[in-house]
């Protein structure tokens, strides 16, 4: 279903969405790093914190969310601009962030 | 181990640490985007992670210590020498035919009480290893050999007790612990050997073939243990992988969910704009045609008026002129025709302010005829609105009144036409009249 087909996609921006989906790909594999890193410091102290635990998932999430969005652009053929008003009607899912 | 093999095993494990973390990152997230969190199996991910992570460390720690031993001469058994003292004893092959029959002929020539029991296939097979050493039997010092053995006759006790403890630390459960099933012939030697004077080399050689049997037990239980290892995180990727598939595929399904909820609220949006459009055009329309079924009626009846006194005028014409007629003969005849000159261009004018009264109820009827063609057009309109909002409901119910209201202004100017055409009958009449009633 293609909402915005108002403006062509240029190929420069073709370009800067992939490279752009390319460095969120490899932010969102170190963010999971990280994420399994602190997991196994909270195992060691024998105490998650759970708050701490969501606020990187939380990272996670909003990459996974923009390289979502990138990845739409590139097969909708969206512009930038689009792409930005596009970003702006999403809304933060509710989550439970409760500590232990 | 060599060198080579201990930095690949070092880079997989690396790569096994940072996947495992990757996979326990995968876990917390979807507990994060499910808001279900489990300890236990955060914990359990924390361990398996922690495990590679320790695996990493012994095997990076003995690494720094170990050019150290090897300077020493402690590490000769476990390590290749770095220097030209490769020798035989470090080339022997991992299977239980090398035993201590590859030995005998450093001793064979000093006693010659064993080469009847020596197999000849191993004597052949060692025999160009061997060869050095066969030659020079008392010259341990000088040849390779003699130098590796004549190290580990110094360093013996020392050798020994590292082995063992080597031995206990890192076998495990189950593996073959003693030299006993390879060095079966070698009890019977042992004396005899110790008698010639070549016990340490011989001694250096079990040592060496038992360390060999150990480091191979280490090695099946250290394969074992990554395959275990491999294969629990393996286990973990799935399960994380799975979880976060299907927080995926929930979240997909939300964004599609709400994707369809704004489109049916817009195409709500749509439907009812275009019902409102369809009912103000009904209601102008209906305006329309009252406003101008009332001027109709209105010009119908200053029509119908003049008409009348048109009559009238006619009949009291026609009355002076009997009148006249009867009299006319006392007056003067040519003031009866100055009279009847004058009425007749009285008729004249008349007729042509009826014609042109006849032109504007034309023009009228012409006004009449393209505002409701405008009218229809305008309620085609709105129902192609409804229609292309999907409103068949709305279009349907809005028909029959459109055509009821196009029937009534269709009947309201025929009607108007009959009026018209009956005005232009009367119009004819009165010239085809007069000459008769001059007459």
């Amino acid at each position: 279903m293609a909402l915005f087909r108002r403006g062509k996609q240029s190929g420069r921006e073709r370009r800067a969405m992939k490279d752009h989906l390319i460095e969120l790909d490899q932010l969102r594999r170190k963010q999971l790093s990280e994420l399994g890193a602190i997991t196994v410091e909270m195992a060691d102290a024998g105490r998650f914190d759970r708050e701490r635990l969501s606020a990187q998932a939380r990272e996670v999430v909003g990459i996974e969310r923009e390289a979502d969005l990138i990845a739409r652009g590139l097969e909708e053929g969206l512009t930038l601009e689009e792409l930005e008003e596009l970003s702006h009607g999403d809304d933060e899912p509710a989550t439970d962030t409760g500590n232990q | 181990m060599r060198k080579g093999a201990l930095k690949k095993k070092r880079r997989q494990l690396e790569e096994l640490h940072l996947d495992r973390r990757e996979a326990l990152g995968e876990l917390v997230l979807g507990m994060y985007v499910q808001g279900t969190w489990d300890d236990e199996i955060m914990s359990r991910g924390a361990a398996e992670v922690r495990e590679v992570a320790m695996e990493l460390e012994s095997l990076s720690s003995p690494e720094a210590p170990g050019p150290e031993l090897q300077a020493k001469g402690e590490s000769a058994e476990f390590e290749m020498p770095p220097t030209g003292e490769h020798t035989a004893e470090h080339d022997m092959p991992e299977t239980a035919e090398h035993t201590g029959a590859q030995d005998l002929p450093d001793v064979g020539p000093e006693t010659g009480e064993h080469t009847g029991e020596q197999p000849a296939a191993a004597a052949v097979a060692d025999e160009a290893e061997a060869d050095p050493r066969q030659e020079k039997p008392g010259d341990d010092a000088e040849s390779p050999a003699g130098k590796a053995s004549g190290s580990d006759r110094e360093q013996e006790p020392a050798a020994d007790e590292q082995t063992a403890k080597a031995e206990t630390a890192t076998k495990p459960e189950g593996t073959p612990t003693g030299p006993k099933p390879v060095t079966g012939g070698e009890g019977e030697q042992l004396p005899f050997k110790a008698g010639a004077g070549t016990r340490p080399a011989q001694a250096a050689a079990q040592q060496e073939k038992v360390s060999e049997l150990d480091r191979m037990a280490e090695r099946i239980a250290k394969t074992e243990q990554e395959a275990k290892t491999a294969s629990d995180a393996a286990r973990a990727a799935v399960a994380a992988d799975a979880r976060t598939e299907l927080s995926a595929i929930t979240r997909e399904i939300e964004s599609d969910r709400s994707k369809l909820d704004a489109a049916l609220k817009e195409a709500a949006a749509r439907i009812e704009d275009a019902e409102k459009r369809a009912a103000a055009a009904e209601a102008k329309l209906a305006r329309e045609s009252a406003a101008n079924r009332e001027a109709a009626a209105d010009w119908v009846r200053s029509q119908a008026a003049e008409i009348e006194a048109d009559a009238a005028i006619a009949a009291e014409i026609a009355a002076d002129s009997g009148q006249e007629r009867t009299g006319a003969d006392d007056e003067g005849r040519p003031q009866l025709e100055a009279r009847i000159r004058a009425l007749e261009t009285a008729l004249e004018a008349e007729k042509a302010s009826k014609a042109e009264a006849l032109t504007v109820a034309e023009s009228r009827l012409k006004a009449i005829e393209e505002s409701a063609r405008e009218a229809e057009k305008r309620v085609e309109e709105a129902e192609a609105a409804v229609s292309e909002a999907g409103t068949a409901p709305v279009s349907v119910g809005a028909a029959p009144g459109v055509v009821t209201e196009a029937e009534a202004r269709e009947a309201a100017v025929n009607w108007l036409r009959g009026q018209i055409g009956a005005l232009r009958q009367e119009i004819a009449k009165g010239p085809a009249q007069q000459p008769g009633e001059e007459s």
